[in-house]
């Protein structure tokens, strides 16, 4: 059965500005974080398979696609939650204008990566 | 109220509750992710982590599943798809979020 109901332009489509980076960066790293998610579950699940097993998984985080799988994880987290509280803001009312969505998205992305180092320090000296 | 809006009401309130969740969740992970098997069975053998962690699985996997079945209602076009789609994704979530749980609820 055929949806008479139009879908949204696809991506090239579009003309790239701030917001719209944001918004599909929003999408994108939405799935990301789920299937990370995913990792992290069967990760945390691995546990009851015993030491021997863990220490297979253990290998592969330890190693250097392991510390970039985990920081691209971090970033991902990262976006995801500055973007979402820039959706919250917009969902009040707040920050439509042109200038303001511009300034919001660029906090978003540069944001996103100093979240990022913040989290990776205060994980690895304070906890 | 129609369906859409109470989907959206059901979106910002599981993110409200995730966003610190999420910042909880990938603080730790990253104090824990290339530790020795007893110190990361010791992080989920505590009640504390064992509740905030089980939260997180449950709205996390909550939150995407209303995210993703936005993505599929924006670009898929045949029903019958979407709708497989959408039963899979809801599928998937429930039964892999109940296994992390259980097994979570097991470790000692």
């Amino acid at each position: 059965m055929e949806n008479k109901k139009p879908l949204s332009p696809h991506i090239q489509i579009y003309s790239w500005h701030i917001s719209s980076l944001v918004s599909i960066s929003h999408r994108i790293t939405g799935i990301i974080n789920i299937i990370a998610i995913t990792v992290i579950c069967f990760w945390s699940c691995w546990l009851i398979l015993g030491e021997n097993n863990y220490n297979i998984m253990n290998y592969f985080l330890g190693s250097l696609i392991g510390k970039f799988f985990i920081i691209g994880v971090v970033w991902s987290f990262s976006f995801q939650i500055l973007s979402e509280i820039r959706h919250l803001i917009m969902d009040m009312g707040h920050g439509f204008e042109l200038q303001t969505t511009r300034i919001t998205g660029l906090l978003v992305i540069f944001g996103s990566l100093v979240l990022t180092i913040l989290i990776y320090l205060i994980g690895r000296t304070f906890i | 109220m129609n369906l859409a809006t109470k989907k959206w009401i059901f979106l910002k309130l599981s993110s409200i509750i995730l966003i610190p969740l999420m910042l909880w969740f990938i603080i730790n992970f990253v104090s824990i992710y290339d530790k020795s098997y007893l110190e990361v069975l010791n992080f989920f053998s505590n009640s504390i982590n064992k509740f905030l962690f089980s939260l997180f699985i449950i709205f996390a996997y909550f939150f995407s599943a209303l995210s993703i079945s936005e993505v599929f209602e924006d670009y898929i076009n045949n029903e019958k798809i979407k709708n497989v789609a959408n039963r899979a994704l809801q599928i998937s979530a429930i039964a892999i979020s109940f296994l992390t749980i259980i097994t979570i609820f097991n470790l000692n």
